[in-house]
């Protein structure tokens, strides 16, 4: 039976058990939430601007409008 | 090859240099090691009666050189060249720069003087005893707060992903070495785990497998992410899928320790979890393989005269294969065959040698141009060392999946009545061939390690912003 597989025995859990648990299920809707955001479409130009960034870092402009300093 | 020195006073690339020679020194010491107990295992009788030179004590010898040595230091220098480069700052703090330069030496001092003393805690690939555990978490941290500070006085508003998984490997790194080697001392070289039974087995491979993901994974991505856009001359394929890398990889790894305990006292269910992320990871770690080949989508010509792309695209291609093979070897019924045998070590090779070295030693051919100016002094060198990598790294891998596969097969043999149908004793005369087959492809890929540090001195002590009469593209 599928139900015996997917059995537990909740009264046993301990608090760390519980912990993992929300740990698992906190990590499992994150990455949901990760992956929507990076294939969202507007997400693509926000991010794929940086493609070429390490072939800029050298240009006297690099980020001139961006930059902290 | 271009020759534009980057010897700018604003960024501190003394400490870099210091580190990537340091790291093509210990390349050599560790691969001929490696290549030393290698023969021990084919010829026995070189451990010459002499403790000290007992396979027992070398072995933790050669995988402390390549991981920590070679490997520490290679992602030293790697991460503060990055970090300066892409934040377009001076590293925060000179002196903690020098102090981890200091500090991460002396512990590899320290190593090569206590383990073949046999002083040893004897925790796999954290087999340093405890005052030098404690000197490896201050110099881990001097290095890691030095590398989130200059990210914090940075002049880009963006941080790179190279960036982003070289601070995922110091944050991990510090939780993994910090819990593993928790312990309790009775002398000044001898401590007992903090933990017992199964949970210290499980503490073991949680740090274990997590300092292949972390470690040798993670910070060998961030290189990736900035040596093959910078090689290519080309923009990074997908920068989305480096982010999704970075992330998928950074929650996906905590998990997979368990797939080295099946069979054992560890529940079962926690392995079973073990090997389905392992299978999961492949998607993330051949979206991050594919992502870095694509980057020469278009320019793949390059491959022809550039032997440092040569070394980072095929480096690749080993990070590719291993990270299918891993999670295949994972899976219960096939780890029921390969677990124990040389499979595991032919596996963990060609991440090791095909992936972590070749991706290296692409970075620092790299560096060494740029760090001092000058052209390589030998590019027909630096091919004869991408084919000796690529040849010894293959020899190795398949004899030892040969040999693995023999040894797995010998091992669960039985006759019609239940009897096993070797002695362990077969099995190992059985391996002879394959292991002196090993040893020879070590022996190579270390002679490769020879001439690379051969040519990077060579390199070194030309003038700087001259190059000998260009050869061909590197």
């Amino acid at each position: 039976m599928i139900s015996d597989y997917f059995h537990s025995d909740w009264a046993a859990m301990t608090a760390t058990d519980w912990w993992g648990l929300f740990v698992t299920i906190a990590i499992f809707f994150l990455m949901i939430g990760l992956y929507a955001w990076i294939f969202k479409p507007s997400s693509k130009d926000k991010l794929e601007q940086h493609c070429d960034f390490v072939l800029k870092e050298d240009s006297q402009n690099w980020e001139k409008h961006h930059g902290k300093s | 090859m271009s020759t534009n020195t980057l010897e700018e006073p604003k960024y501190n690339f003394e400490v870099v240099k210091w580190f990537t020679i340091t790291s093509v020194i210990y390349l050599v010491v560790g691969t001929l090691v490696g290549t030393f107990i290698a023969s021990q295992l084919a010829y026995p009788d070189l451990n010459f009666d002499n403790p000290y030179l007992s396979f027992g004590r070398l072995r933790p010898l050669h995988t402390n050189a390549v991981i920590f040595a070679f490997g520490g230091s290679v992602l030293m220098a790697t991460a503060y060249y990055i970090v300066q480069r892409t934040c377009n700052v001076r590293v925060w703090s000179d002196k903690l720069a020098w102090f981890t330069f200091a500090g991460w030496n002396t512990v590899i001092v320290l190593a090569v003087i206590t383990l073949p003393l046999g002083l040893t805690s004897g925790k796999e690939y954290a087999e340093l005893e405890w005052p030098i555990d404690i000197l490896i978490a201050v110099v881990w941290l001097a290095f890691m707060f030095n590398f989130i500070m200059t990210l914090a006085i940075r002049k880009s508003s963006h941080i790179y992903v190279a960036n982003w998984f070289f601070l995922g490997m110091m944050v991990m790194i510090t939780y993994l070495h910090v819990g593993n080697s928790m312990a309790i001392p009775v002398s000044l070289m001898k401590s007992y785990s903090a933990y017992s039974g199964v949970q210290d087995a499980m503490v073991q491979w949680w740090y274990g497998h997590n300092a292949v993901g972390y470690f040798l994974t993670a910070g060998f991505l961030g290189i990736m992410y900035y040596f093959v856009p910078k090689q290519a001359e080309a923009p990074i394929f997908s920068y989305r899928l480096s982010v999704l890398h970075f992330w998928a990889l950074m929650f996906g790894y905590a998990w997979l320790g368990a797939h080295h305990l099946h069979y054992t006292a560890l529940p079962d269910w926690t392995g079973s979890l073990g090997a389905a992320v392992s299978i999961a990871m492949i998607i993330p770690s051949w979206g991050g393989a594919i992502n870095g080949m694509m980057t020469l989508s278009g320019a793949w010509h390059k491959l022809r005269d550039d032997y440092i792309l040569r070394f980072l695209i095929v480096s690749l291609a080993f990070y590719a294969m291993s990270t299918f093979e891993g999670p295949v070897m994972s899976l219960k019924t096939v780890n029921a065959l390969s677990h124990y045998t040389d499979w595991t070590i032919g596996h963990v090779h060609s991440g090791a040698l095909g992936w972590v070295a070749m991706v290296s030693i692409g970075a620092i051919y790299h560096m060494v141009t740029r760090l001092w100016g000058v052209q390589l002094y030998s590019t027909a060198l630096v091919s004869l060392h991408f084919w000796m990598s690529t040849i010894g790294a293959v020899i190795y891998i398949c004899a030892m999946w040969v040999s693995g596969i023999m040894q797995g097969l010998m091992w669960r043999a039985t006759d019609d009545y239940g009897n096993l149908m070797y002695t362990f004793v077969e099995s190992v005369d059985a391996m002879h061939p394959y292991y002196a087959l090993r040893a020879l492809g070590g022996l190579i890929f270390f002679l490769g390690g020879v001439i690379m540090l051969y040519n990077v001195v060579m390199t070194i002590r030309q003038p700087a912003g001259s190059g000998v009469t260009a050869t061909s593209k590197a």
